[in-house]
């Protein structure tokens, strides 16, 4: 292909302050969002990859307007030193083939006119060269040390090879980072190069490339396949030009007119790196460096999506079974409390009826009941409400006794939390996040309060429904007039045989009135006889239903949270996790659709994060 | 047996080494899973292996082949200096880089039929040659493309190579190469200025050299003559890197006319040539001494595989030294591998229940007519209390007993799990086996296998109750005054008999019955429980109301009350055994006594045979 076709200026000016508002906004989130969760393993790894790039990030804010720095970098002897020779326009740094690697320290050149002062040569270990060359006029160019001389594993101390002491791809790791741009040259021989696909791969992010083919002279032209390779490693390549720096040299050096590879890629120089465009390549740059960490995060996050939600799901399960185990356990022991419920219908039936025979006669009995109940205090916390007590927060101190007096044994809930354990280890979720399968000893009062406090709240509400549902039933009027007419019929028939047997049979007739007081003992025996036959009947309407009401309000524990308390830290946590997940994948997005806003120039960018 | 007898053993065979090869590479396989599950990387990249499987084991014993192989990285020409050495195209030689996926031979005539190439190049399988394509065939997977030399031309006994690169993008092209390399006697090495000194070159190399292998040195794409006179500087550099001592030099200038049709121009180059002549390269491979090549290039593998730095020594000394490590991991898992189990006191009318059974015949006439009266009795009484609420009836109280026995193994169950991942926190070799099964299972399932376990166990089981007679009876024979003792002390006790049917509430233990022991790691857990039983029992004993004050009597009772807790706690272990751990326990105990495998001890004695032996 020829790299003469530059697509024109393109209007980037009036998109820049919408632009780079969102594009702040963006940074910002992100520098939020990876230290929103400190706990959790994986968000550190993010945090930890974040801390590579945020200077980078900052830095392209804060330094928008100066140059752009270029790095040449390629295989030793792929001519990156003869390259700058001839973009310089004289003999800046040592090139040619008389040893490998030629370049050991980095060779920064510049324009007299540039500020250099903010780049950290030291650190790059290179040496500042001046050129007045108008092809570096705008730019600074660095004839970066190769990456593939050193060994892969050092050498041992002893080693007497002379490559022991070959650091250079440590040195280019060193300087990369001050590039902004990479030019990646590249022979024949080298474009399939391991070591140094996988250098430029860690240095591609967020750095816009330019590739070259040199020894154009003599190579065949690989440009295609190249162009296919790049693709593969993730790489958008609009443009790949194929020179040979030693005929520009020497074209440069007798006056002659440049060939057209070598005046393509001066040209694009020209045109994407300088003035306005190295705004928008740094832009471009940090877009795509903002993406290609995101699409790393979440890469790295994705494994823990499934167990995360999986989590959730076994949250609620658990939640399901322990209310489950909750529920029958609180119905038993309702159930089981029987005449207790009588009792608390009762005293509040009798409490309306004021006034009335039947009423006094059920006071009397009543108070002669609760002697026998102070006797007998009722077990447990359902026990204690069905009496009338109130909840006793304090109960929960004395720790699992008071849940388990509710039915929910302490083993299914370590049960619970224990299959819980596994699942969130699976999403990395450990302690300090999670407690461990057996309750924390110095958290486990609040937690038994908190279930005691909520369960006996929720039942004492429940129970007061009940009990108020058939204290209307009977409470009202007219069920007391009835059981008074009943009760007082008798009262009514006994008085009047008394007074019959009085006036009549001993006035009138005359018979001996002593009959009449055994008459009246008996009769006392009937009416007591009779009004607890009337107290059973109260009691049996009172009992009427009563199972199929606390199946229905056992029923309602699932919606009233009561075991939550116990699960609180693992549900804590997996909502952090689905929180912390949610944020990368809209900061993500965020980030892919800026990038993908930004304009496609001339220059190679790396789109996609290699598998 | 020296140099000498090297040499009587005639034509370079090496037979005689062949028992003692055959032997280390039959016993290096066994130990290779081993090695896997300890944890050592795969030696199949460690040169040693290279040498032992792909040089000695394959040609140790078989007809005496020369392997000469065109090595070099990506786009170095080595498809185009095949050809010109095989005098065809064999091998299509194309612009684009690292297209060669596979090596290529070429035969001298006659040899396919008499030599298993198969075995000759381990990791391959041969392809017969159909055209020049075949080397670039993505589609196909480890093949090695062969073809006879037409003209007859190609010595005897001399196999020509082309290889894929060393320094692609393609992987698998390096892995190929180096097991082409690993097979070859010589290597002709395609170096160019750009590729003489690139990190992944020089390793190839350095790994051929060092196996004793003749090298050849060609640099293509030269700018001739003007870089005559670099050669000797690049040839330096490459010389100290690689440790290659070239045996010749040959130059092929840049000319691409002559590539485009398919002839490359080798000028040798005597300056650089120790001998020193201007031999060309097709006849240098023809005329050299065979014999001696070969004998360098085996006797080089021998010396990789000896290597006590970076050979088999080393490799088994890292088996023995992971063998300690992991001894340290199955302290670690003993020391946190176990867990206090809370039994709830076995209802002890259960054991006594057995233990009458057994007496009854041995019981006199009186004393079981006071034991009836007291169990009538007994029984009126308990039915009262359960009546007025008081007391819980058989059925409830077995209920309550198995609740309460279940939260406490489900307990102790979290409890394990709990320990077993920090002993897996602690050590990351644990981790590795145990962690993974820890993390990725689904524990509602284990609890299930626990409560299935739990439900399906009797609360008197067969096995139990053969145990209390078998106990019984071997201590009746031992002790028979002291059986007397206990029916005597019964008959004393008889009056006492109310208050003990009301004091057999509590769990006695003391120690572990033999029937409780287990395979493999897991005995240990089974200690600890009956460690533990015996920790809280001991409050509980000496309530002596029965008249057991004969001292004798009570590790027996003891021992039955043990037996019982064991029995038990024994379904929690068989939960963990089958369903949470698998056989990582085991897998633990296997690793940490993997330095007593004999294998090792052999490899060793062959070694030090062999080292003795390309010593004398």
């Amino acid at each position: 292909m020829n790299g003469a076709e530059r697509a024109t200026e393109r209007p980037d000016g009036d998109a820049a302050g919408p632009d780079f508002a969102s594009f702040d906004m963006l940074v910002d989130g992100m520098g939020r969002w990876v230290h929103s969760f400190a706990d959790w393993p994986p968000a550190r790894q993010v945090a930890a990859e974040w801390e590579a790039i945020a200077g980078r990030l900052d830095r392209t804010r804060r330094e928008l307007s100066r140059v752009l720095v270029v790095g040449v970098v390629g295989g030793t002897g792929t001519g990156k030193s003869t390259l700058v020779n001839a973009l310089a326009g004289a003999e800046v740094t040592t090139a040619g083939d008389v040893v490998r690697p030629t370049t050991i320290n980095p060779v920064v050149v510049a324009s007299a006119d540039v500020d250099l002062s903010w780049l950290p040569v030291a650190e790059m270990q290179a040496r500042v060269v001046r050129s007045g060359s108008p092809a570096v006029a705008n730019i600074i160019l660095v004839d970066c040390p190769d990456p593939d001389t050193q060994a892969d594993v050092t050498a041992d101390r002893d080693d007497p090879r002379p490559s022991a002491t070959n650091r250079n791809r440590d040195l280019l790791e060193k300087v990369l980072p001050a590039c902004d741009v990479l030019l990646l040259v590249s022979t024949a021989q080298k474009y399939r190069s391991w070591i140094v696909a996988r250098e430029i791969a860690a240095f591609a992010p967020g750095r816009p490339l330019l590739f070259v083919q040199t020894h154009a002279s003599r190579d065949p032209d690989i440009r295609a396949d190249w162009r296919q390779e790049l693709e593969r490693q993730g790489f958008a390549v609009p443009q790949i030009f194929r020179l040979d720096a030693v005929e520009a040299a020497a074209r440069a050096a007798t006056g002659l007119e440049p060939d057209p590879g070598f005046r393509d890629l001066v040209a694009a120089i020209d045109t994407e790196l300088v003035g306005r465009a190295a705004r928008r390549v740094r832009r471009t740059g940090a877009l795509d460096l903002a993406d290609w960490f995101m699409q790393q995060a979440r890469r790295l996050l994705e494994p823990y999506r499934e167990p995360g939600r999986g989590l959730v799901a076994g949250i609620a399960h658990e939640r399901t079974r322990l209310e489950g185990l909750l529920a029958k356990g609180v119905a038993e022991r309702l159930r089981a409390g029987r005449t207790a419920w009588q009792r608390l219908v009762a005293d509040e039936v009798i409490d309306r009826w004021q006034g009335g025979p039947f009423a006094t006669f059920l006071h009397v009995v009543s108070a002669v009941g609760s002697l026998w109940r102070r006797l007998r205090p009722g077990g447990g916390l359902v026990g204690r409400l069905l009496a009338g007590q109130p909840v006793d927060v304090a109960a929960g101190r004395g720790g699992w006794q008071a849940v388990e007096e509710l039915g929910l044994a302490a083993a299914e809930v370590e049960q619970s939390r224990s299959v819980l354990g596994g699942m969130a280890a699976q999403a990395a979720i450990r302690e300090p996040l999670v407690g461990r399968a057996r309750l924390d000893p110095g958290r486990l009062p609040q937690q038994v309060s908190a279930v005691v406090d909520r369960s006996g709240n929720w039942l004492a509400a429940g129970i007061e429904r009940l009990v108020a549902a058939r204290r209307t039933r009977l409470g009202g009027r007219f069920a007391h007039l009835f059981f008074e007419l009943l009760f007082s019929s008798l009262l009514v028939f006994v008085l009047v045989r008394a007074g019959w047997s009085f006036f009549y049979g001993h006035l009138w007739q005359g018979t001996s009135p002593g009959s009449s007081v055994g008459f009246l003992q008996e009769s006392l025996v009937w009416i007591v006889l009779w009004g607890l036959l009337l107290r059973w009947i109260v009691n049996v309407l009172i009992r009427v239903g009563l199972d199929r009401d606390i199946t229905a309000l056992v029923a309602e524990i699932p919606r009233a949270g009561l075991v939550d308390p116990l699960l609180a830290d693992f549900t804590d946590a997996a909502d952090d996790v689905q929180r912390y997940l949610a944020e990368a994948d809209t900061l993500g997005r965020d980030a892919s659709r800026l990038a993908a806003a930004t304009a496609d120039s001339g220059l190679g960018r790396l789109r996609r994060v290699e598998g | 047996m020296g140099d000498e007898s090297m040499e009587r053993d005639s034509g370079g065979s090496f037979a005689a080494w062949a028992g003692r090869i055959a032997e280390l590479a039959t016993q290096v396989e066994r130990l290779l899973p081993l090695a896997r599950e300890l944890g050592l990387p795969e030696p199949a990249d460690a040169d040693w292996h290279g040498a032992l499987f792909g040089k000695l084991r394959p040609q140790v014993d078989r007809e005496p082949l020369l392997v000469a192989a065109v090595c070099g990285g990506t786009n170095t020409g080595k498809s185009l200096i095949t050809n010109t050495l095989v005098g065809t195209e064999i091998s299509d030689s194309v612009p684009e880089a690292a297209r060669t996926v596979h090596p290529v031979a070429s035969l001298p005539r006659g040899l396919a039929g008499r030599v298993d190439l198969a075995a000759v190049f381990p990791g391959f399988e041969p392809a017969a040659w159909t055209s020049e394509r075949d080397p670039l065939d993505t589609s196909r997977g480890d093949i090695l493309v062969w073809r006879e030399d037409a003209t007859g031309i190609q010595p005897a006994r001399l196999v020509i190579l082309d290889t894929p690169d060393i320094d692609g993008t393609l992987r698998e092209n390096w892995r190929r190469a180096e097991l082409v390399r690993n097979a070859a006697d010589v290597i002709l090495a395609v170096l160019t200025q750009q590729k003489y000194n690139d990190a992944a070159v020089r390793e190839f190399f350095a790994a051929a050299a060092a196996a004793g292998k003749t090298v050849i040195v060609i640099f293509n794409m030269l700018d001739w003559p003007r870089q005559r006179e670099r050669l000797a500087g690049w040839l330096a550099t490459f010389a100290a890197e690689t440790g290659v001592a070239a045996t010749a030099v040959y130059a092929a200038p840049h000319d691409a006319d002559a590539a485009a049709a398919g002839r490359i121009l080798l000028v040798p180059v005597p300056e650089l040539t120790p001998d020193g002549t201007a031999l060309p390269l097709e006849e240098r491979l023809s005329r050299g001494d065979f014999d001696m090549i070969k004998r360098r290039a085996m006797t080089g593998a021998l010396r990789v595989v000896l290597d006590p730095r970076s050979g088999l020594p080393a490799w088994t000394a890292a088996i023995g030294g992971r063998a300690a490590e992991w001894k340290a991991s199955l302290r670690v898992l003993e020391e946190k591998g176990s867990v206090q189990v809370e039994l709830p006191p076995a209802p002890r009318e259960i054991v006594w229940q057995e233990i009458w059974d057994w007496l009854e015949p041995r019981r006199s006439a009186l004393d079981l007519t006071v034991s009836r009266v007291y169990r009538t009795a007994g029984a009126g009484l308990a039915w009262a209390a359960q009546r007025i609420g008081l007391a819980r009836s058989a059925e409830e109280k077995q209920e309550d007993f198995a609740a309460v026995e279940l939260a406490a193994l489900k307990q102790a169950l979290g409890d394990f799990i709990s320990r077993l991942e920090d002993a897996c926190r602690r050590d990351e070799r644990l981790e590795r086996l145990l962690g993974s099964r820890l993390a990725t299972a689904d524990r509602a399932r284990w609890y299930a296998d626990l409560e299935r376990r739990h439900a399906a166990l009797p609360l008197v089981s067969d096995a139990y109750r053969s145990f209390v007679r078998g106990e019984l009876d071997r201590f009746a024979s031992e002790n028979p005054t002291l059986v007397r003792a206990i029916v005597n002390s019964l008959n004393v006790g008889a009056v006492a008999r109310p208050v003990v049917s009301l004091a057999l509430l509590g769990a006695g233990a003391a120690a572990v019955p033999a029937a409780a022991g287990t395979a493999g790691g897991l005995s240990v857990l089974v200690h600890h429980i009956g460690d533990y039983a015996l920790w809280a029992a001991a409050p509980l004993m000496g309530e002596g109301a029965i008249g057991l004050a004969v001292a004798g009597v009570r590790p027996l009772i003891e021992r039955l009350f043990a037996g019982w807790s064991v029995e038990r706690g024994r379904i929690l272990i068989d939960t963990l055994h089958d369903v949470v751990l698998g056989d990582g326990v085991e897998e633990v105990v296997r690793l940490a006594a993997a330095a007593e495998r004999p294998e090792l001890e052999r490899v060793r004695q062959l070694l030090d045979a062999c080292s003795r032996e390309i010593d004398a």
